[in-house]
């Protein structure tokens, strides 16, 4: 069987023709070689925090200064890196809508949420008025085919997008989320929180307060991109 | 975010249900009927979660969803201006008289097919159209479904209708949309259009790039008013278009001379035998390197066209080592260096080049010839044959030339390119004799 990347429209001829002849069902890769190498990976070298490039092995400074504020590190983790090829991809998935995109990514990302098996995973959300309009959220596309649990929504009057709001309104916009059910309990749960990209860290420390101030006992995240 | 009322004439916004309209009193259409999109026409569905989906066949034009519906107003014609035919050029006799029928065929409102050689000056012949009907405060669109020709057409309008304004319209254009009264746009743009031409022409109708022939026949009529008239301009009619000649159902103009008068050459034929060694490394073979030595002595410039773009380099090579001092290049679509090759070529720094069928169109090269090795393959069909042989002659100085096919057998579509050429060339002798007596 042939089928077509999903980014380029090019055909992709896969070794798995010659099993699918035998009738062995493999699953077909949906972007082709060529595209794949596009998108880089972060690599070993990392800060331990926040999961970006790091040359050395102490905390890198916004790390350093979320934990004077107080913060538990996420010990962030992010596969990709966000060069042109991934802002490009962002662009087509979430802005131009394109929800079958969500298939390049999502074998790689279940992949590594095997790394956080007993954690509960959630998702950022995103608004009702996104909701309307772009009509998905591109972080649960990514997650079809695993368990998770939507815990948060956006509270009301928080409209704006986040790539709409420059670096300074991000940084002190006030909590975003609320708890959809405010009588759940996570006492001695670990948490996993996924989202498309991790640019600032504010997002996801936002979201992270809220779980541990109804006993969540370690939170952690991941994104596909940074 | 502020809509003007006239970005809405004749057009299709998508616009989210649950977003205020911009504009009183627009008309709301739906974007789905059943399954089929109503921009396109495509039953290519993708799903979203909650029950919703999307069309994924005209995504690069911005997504069109179940959460969507369209905004439009009728379009009405709201041009006052004063146009002048800027252009001072005159018509062939032919040239005229073809211009003539359009006209005749905007009052009637019918639609016209006119069958045009390579090169029988098409773009003038329309000036006298284009004049009438901007005059009558008609909207005009000219689409073709190949950007190239609506960047080359572009200009030539512009200077031909300096005084009016226009709008051109592509995938590449940075320029955002705005209401006018001429539109000249690529085939696709069309998807964004409804009911707004009274009068539609399409040029190259038979080049779309991919089988999506039912895509553009749908934006074609979307774009088109119920009362119009739509002109197809095209060199090689689809099967399709010259069965409706047959059964009467479109009216056609020929136009079988170039603009000097002269005939389409005719494609010769070479047999040759197996020049892909066991289908692997290409050759050059006996008869082909005899044409080659004569161009090495003589210098007339040339193309020669292979099936494969792996064929490219080999022969390349192998012209080289043989004739180091005829200096050529090979260039194919992806090619990075395309422009600046064919550039070469067309500065004549270089005397040939060895091309895929990329530049069977639009491109041209005066007083060339062209051969084509493995002319029996499929990728060489009827029209694209018509269309290489039709790069040569296409100057005063050398009004014909060589067009000489290499094969292994004679296939359906040489001999169709060859009937459709003599056919051409019958219509164009009785015409030459008619202007002789
Ligand atoms: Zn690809
Ligand atoms: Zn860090
Ligand atoms: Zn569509």
């Amino acid at each position: 069987m042939m089928n077509k990347c999903l980014l380029c429209q090019e055909s992709i001829l896969t070794k798995s023709d010659v099993l699918d002849i035998l009738g062995i069902r493999t699953t077909q890769p949906a972007v082709c070689a060529q595209c794949l190498t596009q998108f880089e990976t972060i690599g070993e070298r990392i800060c331990f925090g926040c999961g970006r490039l790091s040359h050395d092995d102490t905390l890198c400074q916004d790390c350093q200064r979320w934990q004077s504020n107080g913060k538990q590190l996420l010990e962030h983790r992010a596969l990709y890196r966000y060069n042109a090829t991934m802002k490009d991809y962002m662009q087509r998935y979430k802005f131009s809508g394109d929800y079958a995109l969500r298939e390049v990514f999502r074998s790689v990302l279940l992949q590594h949420l095997k790394n956080y098996s007993d954690y509960i995973k959630v998702p950022i959300p995103i608004s009702d008025q996104t909701w309307l309009t772009r009509g998905f959220n591109q972080v649960t596309g990514l997650l079809e085919g695993c368990q998770y649990q939507e815990l948060l929504s956006v509270r009301a009057h928080q409209k704006a997008h986040q790539s709409q709001l420059n670096r300074q309104k991000r940084m002190t916009r006030k909590q975003p989320f609320e708890l959809i059910d405010g009588t759940i309990n996570l006492q001695g749960k670990s948490i996993l929180l996924i989202d498309d990209i991790y640019t600032t860290g504010n997002t996801m420390y936002y979201a992270a307060d809220l779980l541990y101030s109804v006993g969540a006992q370690a939170v952690r995240s991941v994104s596909l991109a940074r | 975010m502020i809509i003007q009322p006239e970005s809405l004439y004749g057009r299709l916004v998508t616009w989210p249900k649950v977003v205020a309209q911009p504009v009183k009193n627009c008309e709301i259409l739906p974007t789905f009927k059943g399954n089929t999109c109503q921009r396109c026409g495509c039953r290519n569905l993708e799903r979203l979660p909650r029950q919703q989906f999307y069309c994924r066949q005209c995504l690069a034009l911005g997504r069109v969803s179940s959460l969507d519906h369209f905004l439009t107003l009728p379009e009405p014609n709201h041009f006052n201006q004063k146009h002048m035919l800027t252009w001072t050029g005159t018509l062939t006799p032919q040239q005229n008289e073809v211009s003539q029928v359009l006209v005749q065929k905007l009052k009637q409102q019918q639609n016209h097919l006119v069958w045009a050689v390579t090169g029988a000056g098409k773009t003038e012949m329309l000036f006298p159209l284009l004049h009438t009907a901007l005059n009558a405060h008609l909207r005009i669109g000219i689409v073709s479904p190949r950007v190239d020709v609506i960047v080359e057409l572009a200009p030539r309008l512009e200077q031909a209708f300096s005084k009016s304004d226009m709008v051109v319209l592509h995938g590449q254009q940075p320029l955002p949309y705005r209401y006018t009264q001429l539109v000249l746009a690529t085939t696709h743009q069309l998807l964004r259009f409804y009911r707004a031409f009274d009068l539609l022409i399409i040029d190259e109708v038979d080049s779309f790039p991919f089988a999506g022939d039912r895509m553009l026949a749908y934006a074609v009529e979307q774009a088109s008013k119920i009362d119009r008239t739509q002109i197809y301009l095209t060199a090689t009619p689809t099967p399709q278009l010259q069965r409706q000649v047959k059964r009467k159902k479109l009216s056609v103009s020929y136009l079988p001379l170039r603009f000097h008068q002269h005939l389409l050459p005719q494609i010769t034929v070479r047999y040759v035998g197996d020049w892909r060694k066991k289908k692997r490394q290409p050759t050059v073979p006996p008869t082909l390197h005899q044409q080659l030595s004569r161009y090495y002595q003589s210098g007339q410039r040339f193309l020669l066209f292979v099936p494969k773009i792996k064929d490219l380099a080999p022969l390349l090579d192998i012209i080289r080592q043989h004739w180091p001092d005829m200096l050529g290049e090979s260039v194919y679509a992806g090619d990075p260096k395309r422009q600046e090759k064919v550039q070469m070529m067309r500065d004549k720094r270089i005397q040939y080049l060895i091309t895929t069928t990329i530049l069977e169109r639009g491109v041209t090269l005066p007083g060339i010839d062209v051969l084509i090795l493995g002319a029996d393959d499929p990728i060489f069909s009827e029209n694209a044959l018509v269309q290489i042989a039709g790069r040569v002659g296409r100057s005063h100085e050398r009004p014909s030339g060589l067009v000489c096919a290499y094969v292994t057998y004679k296939t359906q579509a040489l001999r169709l390119a060859q009937r459709q050429i003599k056919k051409m060339n019958q219509l164009g002798n009785v015409l030459r004799q008619n202007n002789d007596e």
